[in-house]
């Protein structure tokens, strides 16, 4: 007569212990396969190309992409954001062989006066894109792009814009989100721009 | 997967809910008229109070606004200098202030103006193309519009106390004028016979279609407290009472007529398209009145119309006439000159036939008419009585009834040359200069020895030696007779009048203008007509000439030489682009009798569109020159945005569970060519796209189209997107459900 003392250990079969290990590792290996998916997803890009202004770029996947527009030569914007839709451009100008950064600068802060609200320099500091010398402005403004038929209420927005001057042509990056949430949208900016050929 | 998962959530989400106006008036998209409809207010920036006040309608997606000329154009009356555009939000609610805008395009005359909407209420600048497409009507064709046509016309009835208004009505009558031919105005009666105020004018008039027929218009009013049109609503003199020491607004004369929409459309056409035109060859003579006080003289009755002038003159009017005009000669007339007919009909006041106070729409001096056709008229003795700036001006009358009379009488007088046959050419009302003219005209019922009379006069001056008076004689001829004008020295350049008189009774009267050298029958007045490019408005043109030219133009220089045109002669230019007039105007010549290169400069700040432009001269509305040039494909590119028609898309998206709205949710319209499987976040492909308020409400700028499948993706952070392909409305499906403007309830699924 087979007798069963609940006080003695269970031992596992070696196949039992297998299949333990074996699902503990599954389930590792679909979380970190997840995570990296997730990853995957949320740093996907698509590639740009413009050859009339010579740049090349990589924008996070599934963002709104206009171009020539006006003298917006590329503009993407986070369409699933709620709120201010996050967005980066690039703006391209002619400028003469006296023409510096800075004097891109004040001109952008003119126009801008005129057609932002409430809108105001940060700061104003050199800056190094990928080797080459630019300057990078801070702004922020109140942004009311609803439709006039609708409820909208302003939203400040910090805006940051990357000037550089090359081949008779100041270029303007900028990005554009809203000031809650600038420093943790500022990676896809990061990502572009480390992206950005021209 | 997901995107059959989402249709069908799409599908049980989606709750339609009908708007009742669009119930009671389904066969007039009201909504969508509503919304276009503005509350203009003119505004002193020195004081910022409100001088001036009006309605105005939205005739393109991109703000721009078709109005009355008088409440927006800085003036006596309406002094102020900054224009601010309130919209109707609600449309069971007060308009609200929005946004500000400039004048483009005014003609003082016919009391036109088109605004562009330029600046955020707060003065911000609005970046071209960032405006947000706003609701807009097109506009009819209102040649074709009919007597007892059924009308809705809107505006704001008040200083913008009270919601839009709309008013069923008819048109009763048309009324006709040279600046616009047969129908320069469009009578209309409400069906409840309320009266319109002043403050309406400006707003439109439409069709069964929602279509705009024309543009209500009343005269201005002295901004005079005790005129009874005049409101005071602020202490402008700042002396802490509100009194009749204070400014007031004026608010303008009950409305009954409309300035038909065929009237915008030149000023629609160059406003939409960008186009400016400027005449560079400086003016050598002011061109004015010879009385700074405005007259009305001469005044007859005709039966008909033909080139602006009448073919006959009538002492009575036979039972049953359609048609008649009043003419009269005109002086010291200007645009800003308020005139008014009043008609009675044995003495009672007849509004059918009367022309409300509305702006002089003509030039300084010349001859003039107001009338109409095809409209039976009763029998009875017509006075008519025309104002002038308020004041009786000058009356006539005429007995209509009675059988047509066997009276002798003169008609249809045309100008023209003799060619080698004997017969009469030319193009009947402009003859080059020389030393003969010659005039036919038809005789009826003359006995041999009825004394006439012919009275020849250039410029308004009889000519003496041309007056000839002598007992009719029977020439043979099938009622017709050939008169000559000979002068010594030859026909000077100008306006010349002939006047036929039977017993001293005025007959016939026709004019004529002598201007330019003989080529052949007609008269060569204008000539050598040039195209040249330059690369901005400030930069040179090239020395070639050339007709075609190709894309992205900015501007063009037109030459052309002229040949003994006296100055004050009326002259006509028009510009067309793909045969669509967008330019005419008619003003005194006031450059030098004769001489080359008289210059014009046409541009567009993003250069001139693709289309075949035609440049024509007239004199009397005969055609003189004309030419063409292309630019591009030499036709117009199709504007995408230009439909106003369709169905209007609205609705909420809240959250499922709590019922609040989202703020912030994207609702992208994907055009009907892609899918959502296809839409590669490509600007382009979209429809439309709309974000919601903070109320989660959204709009659609554009209206759908029947019978396109659009697909549909909704998206938000935090929340399950929803995707669906082939959201399509036909008719049948719209009118189950309602009509528009479609509202829909889209529940989101927290993810």
């Amino acid at each position: 007569m087979l007798r069963i003392d609940s006080n003695r250990p269970t031992y596992l079969a070696l196949r039992q212990r297998w299949a333990h290990y074996l699902t503990v590792f599954v389930a590792l290996s679909l979380i970190i396969g997840g995570l990296a998916l997730r990853s995957q997803i949320q740093s996907a890009v698509t590639r740009y190309v413009d050859t009339r202004i010579g740049i090349e770029a990589a924008y996070p996947a599934n963002w709104l992409i206009e171009t020539n527009v006006d003298d917006v030569a590329f503009r993407v914007r986070n369409m699933a954001l709620a709120g201010y839709k996050s967005n980066i451009q690039i703006t391209v100008r002619p400028v003469s062989g006296e023409t510096t950064e800075r004097n891109i600068g004040d001109q952008l802060a003119l126009e801008r006066s005129l057609v932002l609200t409430d809108y105001r320099v940060i700061s104003v500091e050199d800056f190094d894109l990928n080797g080459q010398r630019a300057q990078a402005i801070t702004y922020t403004y109140a942004s009311q792009e609803s439709s006039p038929f609708l409820q909208g209420i302003p939203i400040v927005v910090e805006g940051l814009d990357i000037l550089l001057i090359q081949r008779e042509q100041a270029i303007v990056i900028t990005f554009r989100a809203q000031a809650e949430s600038f420093e943790s949208e500022r990676h896809y900016f990061d990502r572009f721009l480390q992206n950005l050929e021209f | 997967m997901r995107s059959r998962y989402s249709y069908l959530v799409f599908l049980l989400a989606c709750v339609f809910i009908f708007s009742s106006e669009a119930q009671q008036i389904s066969d007039v998209d009201i909504d969508r008229i509503k919304r276009s409809t503005v509350f203009i207010m003119q505004v002193s920036s020195e004081n910022l109070s409100v001088t001036c006040v009006g309605t105005g309608i939205l005739v393109r997606y991109d703000g721009l606004i078709a109005t009355n000329a008088h409440h927006v154009v800085q003036s006596e009356r309406c002094p102020g200098d900054t224009l601010i555009i309130a919209l109707s939000v609600d449309n069971d609610e007060p308009s609200v202030p929005r946004y500000r805008a400039s004048i483009i395009q005014a003609n003082v005359g016919l009391d036109l103006a088109l605004l562009q909407i330029t600046q955020q209420f707060d003065g911000r600048i609005i970046e071209r193309d960032s405006l947000q497409a706003l609701p807009f009507v097109e506009l009819a064709d209102s040649d074709l519009v009919e007597i007892d046509e059924t009308i809705t016309v809107i505006g704001y009835p008040d200083f913008g106390n009270s919601p839009v208004t709309e008013v069923r009505g008819t048109i009763s009558a048309f009324i006709g004028e040279p600046s616009g031919g047969d129908r320069s105005w469009l009578k209309i009666r409400t069906s409840d016979a309320s009266i319109l105020p002043g403050t309406m004018s400006g707003g439109g008039a439409f069709d069964r279609e929602g279509r705009l027929v024309g543009l209500m218009t009343s005269a201005p009013t002295p901004p005079d407290p005790d005129s009874g049109n005049c409101t005071t609503v602020e202490d402008t003199n700042a002396d802490g009472f509100i009194n009749s020491l204070d400014r007031c607004i004026p608010i303008g004369d009950f409305i009954s007529v409309l300035r038909p929409s065929d009237v915008i459309r030149p000023l629609l056409r160059s406003a939409s398209l960008g186009l400016t035109l400027e005449l560079l060859t400086s003016p050598r003579f002011q061109v004015s009145g010879e009385s700074s006080t405005p007259e009305i003289t001469n005044l007859f009755f005709s039966p008909s119309v033909v080139n602006g002038q009448p073919t006959t003159v009538l002492q009575r009017v036979p039972a049953g006439a359609e048609s008649l005009y009043l003419f009269f000669d005109y002086s010291g007339m200007t645009p800003e000159t308020v005139y008014e007919v009043r008609v009675t009909i044995d003495g009672l006041p007849n509004q059918t036939f009367s022309l409300p106070p509305v702006r002089w729409s003509g030039g300084t001096s010349g001859l003039w008419y107001i009338g109409s056709g095809n409209q039976t008229r009763p029998n009875g003795r017509y006075e008519y009585r025309v104002f002038v700036d308020g004041l009786l001006a000058a009356t006539a009358s005429v007995v209509v009834g009675g059988p047509a009379e066997d009276a002798p009488q003169f008609s249809n007088i045309t100008f023209g040359l003799l060619d080698e046959q004997g017969n009469l050419t030319g193009s009947g009302y402009v003859l080059p200069t020389g030393n003969i003219a010659r005039a036919s005209f038809i005789h009826r019922n003359l006995e041999p020895g009825t004394v006439w009379t012919q009275i020849w006069s250039l410029d308004g001056r009889p000519i003496p030696e041309a007056r000839i008076s002598a007992p009719w004689q029977d020439t043979g001829d099938i009622n017709t007779e050939t008169i000559p004008l000979q002068a010594v020295g030859g026909l000077l350049p100008g306006r010349y009048r002939l006047e036929l008189y039977i017993d001293d009774f005025l007959s016939a009267l026709g004019e004529f203008i002598v201007a330019g050298s003989q080529a052949g029958p007609l008269a060569r007045v204008f000539s050598n007509v040039e195209f040249r490019q330059a690369d901005s408005p400030l930069s040179d043109p090239t020395v070639s000439p050339a007709r075609t030219y190709p894309d992205g133009v900015n501007t063009l220089y037109i030459y052309f030489d002229w040949e003994q045109i006296a100055p004050g002669t009326l002259w006509t230019l028009e510009w067309a682009v793909d045969g669509t007039v967008f330019y005419r105007q008619t003003s005194p010549w006031n450059a030098v009798e004769t001489g080359e290169d008289f210059t014009m400069r046409l541009s567009a700040p993003g250069g001139l569109p693709d289309g075949t432009y035609t440049v024509s001269l007239l004199i009397n509305d005969i055609l003189l020159a004309s030419e063409e040039v292309t630019v591009g494909i030499g036709q117009l590119p199709i504007d995408r945005f230009a439909q106003a028609q369709g169905i209007q898309l609205r609705g909420q998206i809240v959250d499922a569970e709590t019922g609040l709205g989202i703020e912030g949710a994207t609702f992208l319209l994907i055009s009907e060519d892609y899918s959502v499987a296809d839409f590669t976040w490509r600007r382009d492909q979209l429809y439309a796209l709309a974000i919601t308020d903070r109320n989660g409400r959204f709009e659609i700028d554009r209206p759908l189209q029947f019978d396109s499948p659009y697909s549909v993706l909704i998206e938000v952070e935090g929340y399950l997107p929803i995707a669906a392909d082939g959201y399509e409305i036909t008719a049948e499906t719209l009118a189950e459900i309602g009509g528009s403007p479609i509202e829909m309830l889209i529940p989101l699924v927290r993810d």
